[in-house]
């Protein structure tokens, strides 16, 4: 590529969708079933329908038994998964929607077959096919989406308070990307570190993207979302932590779970590093009395992919050991209930935004603690985004993209390129994987774990602004990386400050829940290139579930 | 993961060009010789072994073969003993 002559390639649309996963392209379709005249173009940095998570994962829906009254889950939630730190408006819409969200998907296209298995109080899961992401993208064509593949989303672009566009570049050919839009809707996913298969597509460029643009942030502590794997070949391992036991034949499980609940909870891998720093490891699964067998589901396409995963991992743990493994899930996207962001007509969906939304309170973006709450939390907030947006646009006049900005964005993305020497990406993504990783450092903190956490992190900015690429793949990987060092502080950052446990957030020196200093979020913001710290109080009088009175 | 060791068999003797490997990959480790039309398997240590591009391929010309040595876990167990 010559420095002095980058194709340019200028866009417009109503709205723009960045991610082509299923929150991206429920956005889209949500957009034109409301407003068919609005130009909704998806911009996607692999293929729209084959990004993404849902189209990997277990192929479960969280389903709620119609029978429920949402008031009632909230009085179960509340207190034993979101700690008191949700936005209950929204956990309760999220809830009152399950139905028609799952009718929905139907008429799109998407198979869900009616057959359930209890996941915790309240809770099922339903099987849905993992070509789901396929069908949602054929809908979209045929409403009139407008789809564009590889290209990387890299800046946004602003006027005043409000969204104007967004700025990014071909992988393929290097052409860079400037469109104009009136409001912008990111569906990129959490951000994952590239640590485990399943969640390596999300990467946070988004997230850094919005933060950089003055977006707030909220709750980023919650990011450090991880659950047991198998140790040989590192196959996540659904429901084993109903049994887990010691080297001295201990079952552990009982330690931290007296009753049936929620089947995800971090302090199970507070139990796998107490156990480990007793020096009673390693901890294995007992198979007598396991939970929860997967059988019956009726999901032909996920079939083989499945069976190509799993078939060439057997017999590969005979010991049946067992290890916590970081995962991320950070989605701190701050967005209000009609998902848009502090930005005006700049909208978060799925996991970009979730812990960020408040749907779930103390627990990181889905699953979570609810398996399988992942997909129709995407779709539950793509339709509000989507349909929010496509009333926005009615009114809204066409953005002033800042010509300023555009060149500033376009040589900031391509500097890696022309640089003559520097750091690697993936000396960055190293750094920032070794503080992330350990779950002494993400899970189970404390307050000098997170100082030395901070101090890597401070280490490896000096590469940040002094990374090499060889080619587009390299400059794509620079960004990323950091996006992931970004995201990484901000989670540290944020742990530090909040002087308690909470739900999936714990703390080793402050280990019990405090409602009277911490029913409080906390918002990272960037102000001037500083990063800060504030907290905002939780309206918990207003909500429908209040603190306990003793 | 990153400085994995995962490889790929491919077999272009049935190959016919169509551009689902390409398209299944979720994270450009697989790029398109847009000349031959053919797949390139060019950031192979990159590869998470999703598994997309053998099963998508119809012809069958493709095989991931797994080192599952090679999968870096950021544990450090070490601390533990």
């Amino acid at each position: 590529m010559d420095k002095n002559n980058i194709q340019e390639t200028r866009l417009s649309a109503d709205i723009l969708i960045v991610g082509g996963g299923i929150a991206g392209l429920t956005a889209a379709v949500a957009a034109k079933e409301k407003n068919p005249d609005a130009k909704v173009l998806v911009i996607e940095k692999q293929t729209a329908g084959y990004g993404g998570k849902a189209n990997k994962g277990g192929g479960v829906l969280q389903w709620f038994d119609p029978q429920m009254k949402a008031d009632d889950f909230l009085q179960y939630h509340t207190p034993a998964v979101a700690c008191y730190l949700g936005n209950q408006n929204v956990t309760k819409k999220y809830i009152e929607m399950n139905n028609d969200m799952i009718e929905r998907l139907d008429r799109w296209g998407v198979t869900i077959p009616k057959f359930k298995i209890p996941t915790g109080p309240m809770t099922f899961m339903v099987g849905i096919d993992l070509d789901n992401c396929l069908k949602m993208r054929n809908t979209a064509k045929k409403l009139g989406v407008e789809i564009v593949n590889k290209v990387t989303i890299s800046d946004l672009l602003t006027d005043g308070d409000k969204i104007a566009g967004a700025v990014g570049y071909s992988i393929v050919d290097g052409t860079f990307y400037v469109v104009e839009a009136k409001t912008v809707i990111l569906a990129t996913g959490s951000q994952n570190y590239r640590i485990q298969p399943m969640w390596s597509c999300g990467r946070g460029d988004a997230i850094a993207a919005a933060y950089r643009a003055g977006a707030e942030m909220r709750n980023c502590e919650f990011g450090n979302f991880s659950q047991l794997y198998k140790k040989n070949t590192l196959q996540e391992w659904v429901f084993c932590e109903n049994n887990m036991f010691n080297a001295l034949g201990e079952n552990v499980t009982q330690n931290f779970r007296r009753f049936p609940e929620a089947d995800i909870s971090a302090t199970a891998i507070r139990e796998w590093y107490e156990q480990m720093s007793m020096g009673k490891g390693p901890i294995h699964l007992v198979m007598e009395g396991r939970q929860g067998g997967l059988s019956a589901w009726d999901r032909p396409y996920g079939v083989p992919f499945w069976d190509a995963d799993h078939g060439k991992a057997e017999g590969r743990d005979p010991e049946l050991e067992m290890c916590p493994g970081f995962i991320g899930e950070q989605s701190p996207l701050n967005v209000d209930e009609n998902m848009e962001s502090t930005i005006k007509g700049l909208y978060g969906a799925g996991d970009v935004s979730y812990c960020g939304s408040g749907a779930s309170g103390a627990v990181p973006a889905p699953p979570g603690r609810n398996r399988g709450s992942g997909i129709l939390n995407a779709v539950y907030a793509g339709i509000l985004a989507g349909e929010h947006s496509a009333e926005a646009v009615k009114e809204a006049e066409a953005p002033k993209a800042c010509e300023g900005q555009i060149a500033k964005y376009k040589e900031e993305a391509f500097a890696p390129l022309f640089k003559e020497e520097g750091y690697r990406a993936i000396d960055l993504i190293d750094a920032v994987q070794k503080v992330v990783g350990p779950v002494e450092y993400s899970v189970y903190m404390s307050e000098y774990r997170i100082n030395i956490a901070l101090r890597k992190l401070e280490k490896a900015k000096a590469m940040v602004g002094n990374l090499k690429a060889n080619d587009l793949h390299g400059v794509l990987e620079c960004h990323e990386a950091e996006a992931m060092l970004l995201c990484a502080e901000m989670m540290f950052k944020a742990a530090l400050m909040r002087k308690e446990s909470r739900g999936w957030f714990l703390r080793e020196d402050y280990p019990v829940m405090d409602n009277e200093n911490w029913l409080k979020w906390i918002i990272v913001k960037n102000e001037n290139g500083e990063m800060t710290l504030s907290t905002k109080d939780i309206p918990i009088d207003t909500y429908p579930v209040g603190l306990p009175r003793f | 993961m990153i400085f994995q060791n995962h490889t790929i068999e491919f077999d272009p003797t049935n190959c016919v060009g169509c551009k689902m490997c390409y398209q299944a990959c979720f994270i450009d480790v697989i790029q398109w010789d847009a000349e031959n039309k053919r797949p390139v398997f060019k950031y192979m240590n990159e590869c998470e072994h999703c598994n997309y591009c053998e099963v998508s391929c119809k012809k069958g010309c493709i095989k991931v073969i797994v080192n599952w040595e090679s999968q870096r876990f950021i544990q450090s167990f070490d601390m533990y003993k």
